[in-house]
């Protein structure tokens, strides 16, 4: 039985900012992250693990390098396509919420599924709502993003980065805005969601004890990955 | 483009921003009932200016061609060896300016186009109008009553007295001169014409055109009266038409001065100056509208361009999670269509409702007591359907703008920035 396709890839990720002085940020990434894996990218601030977690999440581009996601190269990709994958194969959790106050919560969550149509919207509202429920939000659903604490609101964005079902799920310091209690709670609800839908989730965090609770923990320093490089 | 997704979002933040919404849909109305207003009052003084004008005179009058100087060596040979000598005249046959054969060219005249609706007889000659001491020249004008005022309506536009059935020796005058005299009905006044005809006449009727320099100086008697003052016979000087669409006469009168043997002239070569009055008036009617639009323009825009600016970091969370380009620049353009939209409708609703409230006040134009209305509304349904045409297109090109800056947010610099 052959071995299943990886999540995510990347093969030779180099990436140079161009900001006058060329400032190059990543040295030959090469990454492998499998289905329901949970890693941890860990490192200090301006080690490049945003820009790392930016080039998968297409939201930005290498200067060198090759970009896998379920098997098919980025590079190849139409913007619509990018932004098809984006909506459909990638779930996005961000430092901050980012939740539309004019939409309540379980319309927050739904919303990566208005953007594929009203069908579709409606078809996950149920899903949503119980995902709502299971994160201790059941009672809320009709809340506006305001009315919540800052470890509700950040419940809400997680659970919203799962509403298109993605293969993969992208959190960028997800707990940096949080105190230590609420932080430790988002993070083990995200390792329960890991459990409970295989998911895999790649964590960018600078935070050593998160990392060590992860499956794997991909240290990166200066650009370079200084242990777990799959090459 | 103009998806599900695109369309609940612009809506929900319409309703979310109440305020902002208000705001917008305020400025879009304004701007919509300043253009009804203006537009029907403009185009409404110039309708009455026009009306003023072309109701007081004829249209199209024929007369025949005026004589030209000759030279003196284009003159015909009288005396031997074609010598003139310098200091010597010439007497030529004098030869009045009349049409003989009227009444065939009358109807003729009448059944010429459809436009022509009226055909009027006309004597016209300069004269002085006296009574005791005082003395005024005036115009003599013969007419047909009841003809003539199918061309020229002065029967309405009476003070006092009549116009219709006047009889031999009587007059009808207007209110000016008929001060200026301190006439009443039945006054006796003396005209004589410039061929030194004097006869008697009775004040029949005063009348108030509205047009200052028919009120003060014309003088409306029977046509027989009119010919035999001025020794035309049974000839006429003139004959007036009234068309159907004013500005067609320019057109007809052209067609015309190839068919009969006569001038004709339009009014709108006699009042080139009212013409370019009214042409200057309608472009400051124009640049109203478009700066009153650019105004418009200019506050959507701004109001959205705060929208995208206070909404950077969600669009692009947006943007992140895969909405297009083409999605973002939806939500804001449906947005300030929508807003235009509403705008245009109850702009338009409050410009109407101004337009009719305004229309119903009446001044007094003169001391006759001739009441006209204080705004002289032109409201049509092609100018209400213009400015909600133009509130549109303004919602619409407003919000290109902030939806391209929308549009173009890089997901990574503003999630980066916080």
């Amino acid at each position: 039985m052959s071995a299943p396709a990886p999540a995510i890839e990347l093969r030779s990720i180099s990436k140079t900012y161009h900001d006058g002085v060329p400032t190059p940020v990543l040295f030959d990434i090469n990454l492998r992250v499998m289905p329901g894996e949970f890693a941890a990218v860990v490192g200090a601030s301006g080690s490049g693990k945003t820009t790392l977690l930016n080039i998968i999440g297409l939201l930005d581009t290498p200067t060198e390098g090759e970009v896998w996601l379920g098997g098919r190269n980025v590079a190849q990709l139409t913007d619509l396509e990018r932004s098809n994958l984006r909506r459909d194969y990638l779930g996005f959790i961000f430092q901050f919420h980012y939740l539309l106050p004019e939409f309540n919560v379980l319309e927050n969550t739904l919303m990566p599924c208005r953007l594929r149509g009203k069908i579709y919207r409606d078809r996950r509202e149920g899903d949503m709502a119980e995902l709502l429920r299971q994160v201790g939000l059941g009672e809320r659903l009709t809340y506006r993003p305001s009315q919540l604490s800052g470890g509700q609101q950040q419940r809400v964005a997680i659970v919203r980065a799962l509403a298109n079902d993605p293969v993969i799920i992208l959190a960028d310091e997800p707990t940096g805005n949080l105190d230590s209690v609420n932080g430790k709670a988002v993070f083990n609800l995200m390792r329960e969601l890991n459990r409970l839908t295989h998911k895999a989730f790649l964590i960018v965090t600078h935070d050593e004890a998160f990392a060590r609770e992860a499956d794997r923990a991909v240290h990166i320093r200066d650009g370079r990955i200084i242990n777990g490089n799959d090459e | 483009m103009w998806d599900y997704f695109s369309w609940s979002v612009a809506v929900r933040n319409l309703r979310h921003n109440t305020r902002q919404s208000l705001l917008t849909v305020g400025i879009v109305s304004t701007s919509v009932t300043l253009i009804i207003f203006l537009t029907a009052l403009i185009s409404g003084l110039e309708r009455r200016l026009l009306t003023n004008v072309t109701d007081a005179i004829a249209h199209i009058i024929i007369r025949p061609t005026e004589r030209l100087p000759i030279p003196a060596w284009k003159l015909p040979s009288i005396k031997q060896a074609d010598v003139l000598y310098v200091g010597e005249t010439i007497k030529l046959e004098q030869r009045k300016r009349k049409i003989e054969e009227w009444p065939t060219w009358l109807s003729r005249l009448e059944n010429y186009d459809p436009e022509v609706l009226a055909v009027s007889p006309v004597v016209e000659g300069q004269g002085i109008l006296s009574r005791g001491e005082k003395r005024k020249g005036v115009l003599v004008t013969g007419v047909i009553p009841e003809r003539h005022n199918l061309v020229v309506d002065l029967q309405s536009k009476l003070v006092r007295g009549r116009f219709f059935g006047l009889n031999a020796g009587e007059v009808t005058l207007g209110w000016k001169l008929a001060e200026e005299f301190a006439l009443q009905l039945g006054d006796k006044v003396r005209l004589v014409s410039s061929d030194d005809m004097a006869a008697s006449y009775t004040v029949a009727g005063i009348f108030d055109s509205g047009f200052g320099a028919v009120d003060s100086s014309t003088v409306f008697l029977p046509l027989r009266d009119a010919q035999s003052m001025f020794g035309l016979g049974t000839a006429v000087t003139s004959i007036g038409l009234k068309l159907d669409h004013i500005f067609e006469a320019d057109n007809i009168a052209g067609r015309l001065a190839m068919q009969v043997p006569y001038e004709a002239r339009s009014w709108m070569q006699d009042n080139q100056s009212l013409l370019s009055g009214l042409r200057a008036q309608s472009q400051s009617s124009d640049l109203i509208v478009v700066f009153t639009t650019v105004a418009a323009g200019l506050g959507i825009a701004a109001i959205l361009v705060m929208v995208v600016v206070s909404k950077l970091r969600e669009l692009g969370i947006l943007k992140a999670m895969g909405a297009t380009r083409g999605q973002i620049l939806a939500v804001f353009a449906i947005q300030g269509t929508l807003l235009a939209v509403i705008g245009g409708i109850v702009g338009s609703a409050a410009g109407v409702a101004l337009c009719l409230f305004l229309s119903r006040f009446r001044s007094a134009a003169s001391v006759t007591g001739r009441l006209v209305e204080t705004f002289p509304m032109n409201l049509t349904v092609g100018i209400v359907a213009q400015a909600i045409f133009i509130a549109l297109a303004v919602g619409f090109a407003a919000s290109l703008y902030p939806a391209w800056r929308a549009a173009r947010v890089n997901a990574i610099e503003v999630i980066r920035s916080t």
